[in-house]
């Protein structure tokens, strides 16, 4: 454990010092956490406390002002070459609010299509892990329907296998389920939930406060660019330290 | 008067068809469809380029391109056809046939207006896609290929092919600079014949308009396979649907 090459090991993603700006309005101040490898972290605040933001740094679709996000024991945000920048990003799921699913392939080809093109892999192989994928999560037997025949829950897993189809080592979930009906969160947050049963290491942006509860090993709150506080979610939800925090908790309940 | 036409497609139908060849260039409608194919053949490609360059975040690539497609955008395409035809050859001293001339000049037109609908099938689709593809690992060329282009080029078909169709029209403007194609072919048949102008071009008229029609057609039809493909219903089943919709939307 005291030896800095185990430590970082045991770290899947470290953020150290991250600030973001738009124009003069601070978004990211000096944010400082990581991901230990197969913890399950979910980021929760207020709307406009930076959550999406961050999230989105981590695999560098969000340039940051400074700082870095180490993973892999590399930092995605030094300058490097596409090619290495997009072979980082592809061991990184990442799974969107409004799902993203390609309209214009079947369910299979939206999970195939990047084992194929990005890693190279043989489209009979890619197609047949595919439907394994599709099974996972429930779809097996949506395969050659297309996303526009799906419902919102029903597309938000096949983007779950799409992100899972190239064998990342870690997932970001970006409110996965806001953009859903009521009745379609469960299913989604089911497949998430037996994800992070297996070991996962994830990092979910969620107001699912049940799901933060029942599966997070780790609560990060932010508020304002900030993050005021880590906690498990026993400390959180009972005892919250940070005023702000409990403010927070106060106003979901009501 | 039907027997009028009649009588000039009898006599003259191959002069419209491919004017003086063998004995002189190849001209008629033969060569407004080659000028047309070859012109969208060009300019689609081109288009991709210019649309990409217009999207680019290098300012090396975007103004240039920005430039060009604004100025070319603002020109009435006569005005393009006689700076080619009387500047090209003053500056570089080569004498430039009129076919080539003209086929530049549409293909440089035609490539200018298709990048701004390229580029708005693209613009279009928003952030979403490229920001999941990039996500999964793919370069921001194989985004665009296999990701962003087959949807903003499939969402722009019809813009698309209003432009195609109107390449084929336009073809009809070489006339000024003496391309021997079917407009010229008509133009001959009508100073022979001096008396029947109406005649002439009415034949004129309806051959564009077969050509032109056919094209949105098949345009129409492809649409509603791929919409039908998508929502997951036969395709045959919209081949035999299709036809019957086209022709009442065209009313």
């Amino acid at each position: 454990m005291s030896t800095p090459e185990l430590q970082q090991d045991l770290h899947a993603i470290r953020i150290s010092k991250v600030s973001k700006r738009y124009g003069d309005f601070p978004v990211l101040k000096e944010i400082n956490a990581e991901v230990t490898r197969g913890e399950v972290v979910v980021i929760c605040g207020p709307s406009g406390s930076g959550k999406s933001t961050l999230i989105r740094t981590i695999n560098r679709l969000e340039e940051i002002n400074s700082g870095s996000i180490s993973f892999d024991g590399r930092d995605i945000h030094a300058p490097m070459k596409t090619r290495e920048l997009n072979r980082m990003r592809s061991r990184i799921g990442f799974v969107f609010q409004s799902f993203n699913l390609f309209p214009h392939l079947s369910v299979v080809d939206n999970v195939a299509m990047s084992p194929i093109r990005v890693k190279g892999v043989a489209p009979d192989v890619a197609h047949k892990k595919a439907l394994l994928l599709l099974d996972r999560v429930g779809l097996a037997d949506k395969a050659n329907a297309y996303p526009g025949q799906l419902s919102g829950g029903q597309q938000q897993r096949v983007a779950i296998a799409r992100a899972l189809a190239m064998e990342p080592p870690v997932m970001l979930f970006d409110e996965p389920t806001s953009a859903l009906d009521p009745e379609m969160v469960g299913e989604v947050l089911a497949v998430m939930k037996s994800l992070a049963a297996e070991g996962m290491t994830m990092l979910c942006v969620t107001h699912e406060m049940g799901f933060a509860r029942d599966v997070a090993d780790r609560i990060w709150f932010l508020d304002a660019g900030q993050i005021l506080e880590i906690a498990t979610p026993e400390e959180f939800f009972k005892h919250p330290r940070h005023p702000r925090a409990q403010r927070f908790l106060a106003d979901l309940r009501h | 008067m039907i027997s009028d036409i009649l009588v000039i497609i009898h006599d003259y139908w191959l002069l419209l068809l491919i004017g003086q060849y063998p004995n002189g260039p190849l001209g008629g409608l033969a060569n407004t469809l080659i000028l047309s194919a070859l012109s969208i053949a060009l300019a689609f490609p081109i288009s991709i380029v210019l649309a990409l360059a217009r999207l680019s975040k290098w300012p090396i690539l975007r103004w240039p391109v920005t430039v060009l497609v604004y100025v070319t955008r603002g020109v009435p395409l006569l005005m393009l056809i006689l700076w080619s035809y009387f500047l090209v050859p003053l500056l570089t001293g080569a004498d430039v046939p009129s076919f080539i001339t003209m086929l530049t000049t549409l293909v440089v037109y035609q490539g200018a207006f298709l990048s701004e609908v390229v580029r708005a099938g693209i613009v279009a689709l928003g952030n979403g896609q490229m920001d999941a593809g990039r996500a999964l690992g793919h370069s921001y060329l194989g985004t665009m290929r296999y990701i962003i282009l087959p949807q903003a080029l499939y969402n722009m078909i019809p813009s698309i092919l209003s432009t195609f169709v109107s390449t084929i029209k336009d073809t009809t403007l070489g006339y000024v600079i003496n391309v021997p194609d079917l407009t010229f072919a008509a133009s001959q048949v009508n100073n022979q014949l001096l008396t029947q102008p109406f005649q002439v071009f009415l034949i004129l008229a309806l051959v564009y308009y077969a050509i032109c029609w056919s094209l949105t057609y098949v345009a129409h039809r492809l649409e509603r396979r791929i919409t039908r493909r998508r929502a997951g219903l036969g395709v045959r089943l919209a081949a035999v649907i299709a036809p019957a919709k086209i022709v009442s939307e065209q009313s």
